[in-house]
Parts: C-alpha cells; structure tokens; sequence
C-alpha cells in the first residue's frame, strides 16, 4: 500500500488508542466500590479532628474534586482539564497542582529514558550485526553476553551496580539526583554534580536495552544471511563488506518495529530504576502516590505515560514508513 | 583446448550432513562447453545439476564444499576447491566477470532495500574499483537497449516489477560483465509462458552477440532443453552419464536412462494418444549411500552382471560420450524403448 | 510450447534423493526426539530453572525456619544458624526467599497460563477464521497491546486494593490481572502462524469431510501451532513473573504473602541498601534474574530447535567434517596427479 494510505491508517489508529486509554484512564481507579476521599478523611481522623470538621472536609473535597457529580460530567470535567493540561489538585500535597510535581519530575525521567533508548538501540544494533557477521567464539560470548543483560530485569541491575559501584566501591553517589545544598539551575557546577547521579540509573537502562537489541540484531542478521539476495550479491563478486551493509539495511527494519513495541515495556521497568536511585522522576512521583493514595498524581502520571508510549510509537512507526522502501514506493506493476 | 571455452575436471563436492557425514553431490565430473554454444544439464531434481552449477559459479557455501576440481578457461586452470581458508577471497575476482549464475529463482535474488541501479553500480565497482555512477550506469542502459529492454527499469525496487522482468532484468545483471560462461539455474521454471519464451529469446541473442561464449543451461524441463540448447549432457545421481549434440541425445540416445528420460516427456502430437507413456520403476538412490557398480543398474531394464559390480567407463564416440556397459556392447546402437500401442 | 513434467521427475517425489541444497540423513534411524537437536543451552537453561524451582518447592520441606517466625532483629548480619541473616521484620531471610519464590513462580505459572491459553485462542480463532473476524480481534490486539502493560495493572491493581473480596487481592488475584492483560504478544504470533496453517491442504480435506469449524482448530490446526504456543508459553512466564515483582516494588504486590519483589520493597523501604545489608537485597535479586535469564535462554535455544536457520551447527561434528573434506581432497589430488602422468 502507498505511502499516504500507509500514513492515513497509522493516524487513524493512533487516535483511536488515544482515545481508548484515556477513557481507561478514567475508568478503571473509578471501578473501586469506595470513595478515596473516605479513606483520606479516615486517615485525618486518624489525627483526631472532631467528626464535625471531618464531614465538613469530606464535603469540601467531594466539591472540590467533583466526587459529588454523576460519572458523566465527572468524565466532561476530567478531559476538559486535560486538554488544558489541569490535572486537579494532588491530595496528598494539597493545594499543590498535580501539573506542577510533573512538571518536576518529568526533566529527569526524560534526562535518563531517551538516551537509553536511543544510544541502547544504536550501540545494540551494531554490536548484533557485527557478531552475526563475524560468528565463532566472538558470536557466542557477545550472545550469551547480551542475553544474560537483557534477561535481567531492570531494578535487578540496577540493585545490583548500585550495592557495588556505590555502596561498597563509593565511586557513584548512593541515590537522588544531586549534592544536598545545590539546587537546579544552569550552570556548569550543578551539571556536572548532577550528572555523577545520573551515570549509575542510565547505565542500568542502556546496558539492558542495549542487550536486548543485540540478541535481537543478531538473529535477524543470522536470518538474512541465508537469504538469496546475499548468495545472488556473492555470486556477482560483490565483497563481504558491502553485503554486510545490505544486511544491515534489511535486518534494520523489523529492528525498528521492534521498537515501537518495546517501549511500551522499557518504560514500566525503568520506573522502578528510579525507586532504586531515588532519582526524583515520575516512577519516584508514582510511588509516592500510590502509597499514600493520591489519586489525581495517579490518574495524571498513567496518563502521561500512556500518551508518551504511544507518541513515541507513532512517531517510530511514521518513521519507518519513510524508510521501507516496499511501504515508500509501492507496486507500480512493470511489465 | 581449440573451440573449447571451458572444460570442468575431475570436480567433486560433498553436503555435510547433519551427523557429521559427507555426502556427495557431484562425484568427478568432467564437462566441456565449446565456444558459442549453450550446453544443457538435465536430469530428475536433486541428481546434481544445481551442486555442480555453484561449484562452477564458485559460489558453494557451507554446508556445500568442493573438495576437489579445476575450470580450465581461456588458458587459465582455476582450482575450484573451497576447502582451504583463502579459496573465496581467490575465487572473488572471477564471480560475474568470468563465470557467472543465473540464479534459480530470481525473485528473492535482489536485496528489497536496494535499487537496481544501485546494485549495477555495485556489481561494477565490485571488479573495477574506481568505476564512476556514470560509467556504471551507462552501460547498464546500453545493455538495456541492446536487448529492447525499458532503461527506466533501473530507478526501480525489486518488488515493483513482475516475475517476468524480474528475471530479465537479473540475467541483465548477471551479464553485465560480459562473463565468458554463464551458468542458468533453472531459469525458466518459475515463469509463465509467455516470459519462459522472451527471456529465452533474450538469451540467445545475448549469445549471438557474443555478451557470453557459452552458456550451461540447467533444468528438468525437457521440451526447453531441447529448443534451446546445441549439446547436451545428462546427470544422474551425481555423475555425467551421456553427453553429446542434442539433436543427437534425442534421436539417438546411448544411455538407458537417457532415453527414458527423453521419452517420458508428453509430447502432445496425434501419435500420443495411442502411445503409452512410461515412467522410470524405482526412485533415485540416497546419495550417502550409492549403488555399486553403476548407480541406475537397480531400475535399469538392461542391467547386466557387470553393471552391478562395476562402474562404467566413459566411451567417447564421435562426439557422443557414454557411461553405460550395455552401450559398451552395443556400439552405436540406440537403445530400444518399448512403447505399447493401444 | 508446454511446461509438462516428465514422469520421472513426479515419481521422484516420492522418494527424495538429495533435495538441492539440503543434506541427507544418514541410514541408521535415530530416536524422534534426538533429531530435536537438544542443545546444551537448553540444559543449562533447565538447570537453572530446576535449581530456583528446588529452593522454592523442596527447600522449605528441609529448612528448619519458617517465613514468619522471628528470630532475630531488624538485618542480622549471616550468621552460622542463618546463612542469609535476617530482614528487615526479624524474620530468617533464606525461609522468607523461599516463600517469595514459590509465590512468585506460582503467580507466574497460573498468569503465563492464563494468558497463553487466552493468546493462543484469540489467536486461532483470527487467524483461521479471517475476514471482519480477524480485523476486530487484532484491532482489539493491538489497542491493548499499544497500551503500556504496567499501566493498566496498575491501576487496575489500586482497584483491587480497596476490595474486600480476599483472594482478589492475593496471589491468585495478581496472576488473574497479569494473566488477562499480558496475552496480545501471544495472540497476534498465533494468529499469522493460524492464518498460514488455514491455507494448507490438509485443511481443505478436513472441510471436505464434513468436519465443523471448532473441531478444525483444535485438531488441524492447533497442533501445528505447538512450537509456537510452547514458547510463547516460556516467555509469558517470565514476563508475568518480571510484571508481578513490579507491581510488588511499587507497593501492589499480593497483600498477605511473599514475593521476590516484595522482598525487594521492604529492602528499599528500610534502606537495605544504603546500609549496606547485602543479604536481604541480593538474594532475592539474584534468583529473580536467575529465572528470568533461565526462561528466556530456555525460549532461545527452542527457538533454534524449531528454526532451523537460526542453528550454526555443532562444533566438535564440524571439525571432525572438516578434516574428513581434507582427506578426500588429498586423495582426489593425487588420483588426478596419477592419471595426468599415466595420460
């Protein structure tokens, strides 16, 4: 199918999925038989209030979170805030706009997740197709190698170099994000201080993903070089080493599908990466959240990260429509 | 060698089974092909004849080795064996430019991300360097245009063209370097009708205007055989049994197998209806495991004693080569097919 | 001009030479299942497998200790009496391991099945039956699939921690929820290879004999699907038991009994780590990554077995080949020389 048609129907479905997790965004923390706000004023009871003040709370925050509206205008509410990025108030740190604590965090989840995507993909890639190329003792140590990280899940290692580059060897800060007594700013000072804590989380990420794109290059190359085109190029004269580019070029492609569909799961593992470290991004934010409840930081990081998994998919399936030429210039049937 | 373009001697290659055995695909194969001519390879599927093609394209790859043989060609004696470490990076130069494959199959035969004037160029510089686009490209149209071909062909992918011109366009490529010998594997056989008779046409006009010197044309497909081909030579389990003028093989065939092969072919004439058509008692042997003597004696309707305990020695007559103990006996004689009138 | 095929070559097909290009196997028969090429990946893979499976089922029927008894403070170091010392509630660590890794082997196996069982039907019924029936189903597939996984479970599983019905809220909850949201993976590999098998022949005889369409899938068409469901199988293990070890650190694990991954929240919670209390964080770490390397390296080495591709041959049978090949082609040289001279 053409191009355009190609891109018509990814946008197309894209929206939709848009559109059915935001409505399961909504819905699915509303299937509780309860209300949250009954457990938060239990919990300040808990602080002796007087039972007067605590009906008077609930009300408040049952206006105030508009708990008290039928499910319909609440979902109106809900996506008209959306849309103006209003994600309601965080309980827990009440008055605080949940917007703002993402706004926190969002820096550094970014910070350590899109280079680990993507120095993990290239740096992977091309050690997959080298050991496919070169095969003997070289093949099986880098497999087995690339395996053993990608079958380790990500807070394992993260533990795991945590406990020994920080812990026992002290050359990396045990956890957060940077020195007690600097705070975010522009200078070179704080950059570098920071970046000291950002090594140890983002080496955890990369090294993992990079394994897995490695076992995954490596098969695809393995596949393609029993193909015909490879015997047909070697039958011509044509040298190894522009063979192996042709390789590359064709075992790429389903690489870059398997990307798409892999960041949906690299991102819930790096979460936790971040719980590890303290690192102060949104999988610390998540936590926080759920062990103490707060439902609107809940709702609005899912979101987020939902939105983004599925922003990144489109942008890598559009991508990969421009770079297949079998989707880029369809059949035009030469006789 | 006067009039011989290129002579193929002693050639052995084995499979490397699974279990560790070898098992031989071609047991010592000696082949001409005279200048000009187009020298067909027959025989049932799996006897051989695509084995002995790569390992004349020099192109047998693991699990395929070539232990031993030699291509003398022009003058020049190549070894064809690839056992040794630096045999492909030897056998390199001479792929396209002296001995070239059409391969079976053309249609996985381009890579799908590559544009065909971006493997011409590719193939060109594979043996001259320094070859500019230009230069690479404008050949490729003169050959285009010299065989009637569309040159826009060219800007195109692979999956955008037809089985038809597909396979066109890859003996273009597989030619472009005017190599002495080409090898078709099977070309025709994945083809509609109309295609099998234009890319035929294309080869022999390719031939007459001297891009090759000689063509060995693999199939199974007797009725092109013997349109196409000025000799031919006929492969069983692994060995050359009958080689000679086609007109000669058909008419006249000296091997038992040859002739049964050449009359189980339906030939849809009046005559047929009343003909009974035989077919060949028995399957091929397991090559791991070959009968002794002559390997056709188990399903040969004139075994002999000697044809079991020993393996016939080619007999060359006039420009018709046989390795049959019957036709030993029987010089000159063709051999009698039975075929019952109804 | 006709394309008719000699007779020869069609009773050729019935009793194959040597098919170009491919070897031929040798005389002696072999067992079925030793042509299945077990390599010793696969062994190792079972070992270590075998190994985390002995901890968690015999280990406890042996160890002296018990997951809820306390005897000792808050990280005693390993002593003689406890060889991982004690975490963070005074419990023994390696009887609190043990738990954990029945727990979480168990919710892997009863998730992995769920939704294995769940991919491969969707799968099946999509691919064999094709048309609108095929399009809504791999639509649904892939939203589902398009949809982070750890999103869903999570909120799904903050529903589940307010209800009262208890054994939602468990292991058996847990591996309900990873179960019925972890199949798309499944269902669409099942559903290109259903919807190959539905274009082969064997299925038209079976239409032609009057067979109705659910005793088709299952009879002609599922067991070609064997080798896929078998790994996809493996590998929604490991990816159930990662996905409840998530859900546990962040504080959704199944609530009243163990886990890997709650061993690993309590650790974090009472600073294991920076204390430097290496018995009650590694452990559990080391035994998660153990099966899940042990899984996906059991998925790998049958990924060669059933593709055969992928194999590179085994090393000791090549060499040997190899100096066989030298042989021959010495001998073959000095036939030649011999014949030259005589000639």
């Amino acid at each position: 199918m053409g191009l355009r048609r190609y891109l018509a129907n990814k946008t197309i479905w894209y929206l939709g999925a848009l559109v059915v997790a935001v409505v399961l965004n909504f819905l699915l923390p509303r299937l509780i038989p309860g209300n949250p706000v009954d457990v938060l004023v239990s919990k300040m009871g808990q602080g002796g209030l007087s039972s007067e003040a605590q009906q008077r709370t609930y009300e408040a925050f049952m206006r105030e979170f508009g708990l008290d509206k039928p499910i319909w205008d609440q979902f109106v509410l809900y996506i008209t805030g959306v849309f103006h990025g209003n994600f309601g108030a965080s309980f827990s740190f009440y008055p605080t706009p949940v917007s703002s604590l993402i706004a926190q965090s969002v820096p550094y989840t970014l910070a350590l997740q899109l280079p680990a995507i993507v120095l993990g993909w290239i740096i992977g890639n091309l050690l997959g197709a080298i050991a496919a190329y070169k095969g003997g003792g070289w093949d099986k140590s880098v497999f087995t190698t690339a395996l053993l990280f990608n079958s380790t899940p990500y807070y394992c290692l993260s533990i795991i170099l945590l406990y020994v580059f920080a812990v026992v060897l002290g050359i990396f800060p045990v956890g957060g994000a940077y020195s007690l007594g600097l705070s975010p700013e522009w200078s070179w000072e704080f950059f570098s201080d920071a970046v000291s804590y950002w090594w140890l989380p983002f080496l955890s990420l990369v090294l993992i993903n990079i394994g897995g794109q490695a076992v995954g290059m490596r098969s695809m190359a393995i596949y393609e070089l029993g193909s015909d085109y490879v015997n047909y190029s070697r039958s011509l004269g044509i040298g190894d080493r522009k063979m192996t580019g042709y390789i590359f070029r064709n075992a790429m492609l389903p690489q870059i599908t398997g990307l798409a569909l892999s960041i949906g799961t690299m991102v819930g593992g790096a979460l936790i990466t971040e719980l590890v470290f303290s690192y102060p991004g949104m999988g610390t934010l998540l936590f926080g959240a759920i062990s103490s409840n707060d439902y609107p930081v809940i709702q609005a990081v899912t979101l987020i990260i939902t939105v983004a998994v599925l922003v990144a998919n489109y942008m890598v399936e559009i991508l990969y429509g421009f770079i297949d030429p079998r989707i880029r210039a369809s059949k035009s049937g030469e006789k | 060698m006067t009039g011989i373009l290129m002579r193929a001697s002693n050639l052995t290659a084995v499979y490397a089974a699974d279990s560790g055995q070898d098992v031989p695909a071609v047991d010592d194969v000696t082949l001409d092909v005279p200048e000009g001519q187009i020298v067909g390879l027959a025989g049932e599927s799996g006897c051989g004849k695509s084995t002995l093609g790569n390992a004349l394209a020099m192109i047998a790859n693991p699990p395929l080795y070539v232990v031993g043989g030699t291509m003398e060609i022009d003058d020049e004696v190549i070894d064809l064996s690839t056992l040794h470490r630096g045999a492909n990076e030897a056998h390199r130069p001479y792929r396209g430019s002296t001995v070239s494959l059409l391969p079976q199959g053309a249609m996985n035969a381009v890579s799908p991300t590559l544009r065909l004037r971006n493997l011409v160029v590719d193939v060109m510089r594979a043996h001259k360097p320094d070859t500019t686009k230009a230069e690479a490209l404008d050949r490729a149209t003169d050959r285009l245009n010299m065989l009637d071909m569309p040159t826009r062909v060219l800007d195109s992918y692979a999956h955008q063209l037809s089985g038809g011109m597909k396979q066109r366009m890859v003996t273009v490529i597989s030619t472009l370097l005017n190599p002495k010998l080409l090898i078709a594997d099977e070309p025709t056989s994945a083809l509609d009708v109309s295609s099998q008779k234009a890319l035929i046409e294309m080869l022999l006009a390719m031939v007459e205007k001297k891009i090759m010197r000689g063509v060995i044309f693999i199939t199974h497909d007797l009725p092109v055989l013997s349109m196409v081909t000025d000799r031919l030579a006929i492969m069983y389990a692994g060995k050359i049994v009958e080689n000679g003028l086609t007109e000669e093989l058909v008419n006249n065939a000296r091997h038992p197998y040859t002739s049964a092969l050449l009359s189980s072919v339906l030939d849809p004439t009046v005559e047929t209806r009343t003909k009974h058509v035989l077919g060949i008692p028995g399957s091929p042997p397991n090559l791991a495991n070959p009968p002794s003597g002559c390997r056709f004696h188990p399903r040969c309707p004139f075994a002999m004693d000697i044809c079991k305990t020993e393996e016939p020695a080619f007999l060359q007559e006039r420009d018709h080569d046989v390795a049959c103990w019957w036709a030993n006996d029987h010089a000159y004689e063709t051999v009698p097919m039975e075929v019952n009138q109804l | 001009m006709t394309n008719i095929q000699s007779a020869a070559v069609t009773a050729e097909a019935g009793g194959p030479l040597v098919p170009e290009g491919l070897p031929t196997e040798p005389q002696k028969a072999k067992p079925a299942w030793r042509s299945l090429n077990f390599g010793p990946r696969m062994w190792i893979s079972l070992g270590i497998i075998g190994a985390v499976a002995a901890l968690a089922f015999i280990g406890p029927l042996f160890y002296p200790y018990g997951p809820d008894e306390k005897v000792g403070s808050l990280y005693d170091a390993p002593s003689a009496e406890h060889i991982l010392g004690t975490e963070n509630f005074g419990y023994d660590v390696l009887a609190v391991l043990m738990a954990s890794a029945r727990n979480s082997l168990i919710i892997g196996l009863l998730a992995g099945t769920i939704a294995v069982l769940i991919g491969v039907a969707i799968g099946i019924l999509a691919g064999y039956i094709g048309g609108w029936v095929e399009e809504a189903l791999m639509g649904f597939t892939n939203i589902v699939l398009a949809i982070p996984s750890i999103v869903i479970l999570i909120l799904i599983s903050i529903s589940l921690q307010s209800t009262n019905v208890a054994f939602l809220k468990g292991v058996v909850g847990l591996a309900l929820v990873i179960g019925i949201t972890a199949w798309p993976w499944t269902a669409r590999a099942v559903r290109a290879q259903a919807s190959s098998v539905a274009t082969r022949e064997h299925i038209d005889v079976a239409k032609l004999s009057g067979a109705r369409t659910p005793s088709i899938m299952v009879r002609d068409v599922l067991p070609y699907l064997a080798s896929y469901a078998v790994m996809a199988w493996v590998l929604q293990l490991a990816s159930a038991i990662l996905a409840e070890s998530t859900l546990s650190m962040l504080g959704l694990g199944p609530s009243g009994a163990n886990s890997l991954g709650k061993q690993l929240f309590w650790a974090l919670a009472f600073q294991a780590v920076a204390t430097g209390a290496w018995w009650a964080f590694l452990p559990p770490t080391i035994v998660l990554t153990m099966i899940s390397f042990g899984l996906l390296y059991l998925q790998s080495s049958l990924d060669e077995v059933f593709n055969p591709r992928l194999r590179r041959g085994k090393k000791k049978n090549l060499a040997k080949a190899a100096a066989r090949r030298e042989e021959t082609a010495r001998k073959l040289a000095e036939q030649n020389q011999r014949v030259e001279v005589t000639a």
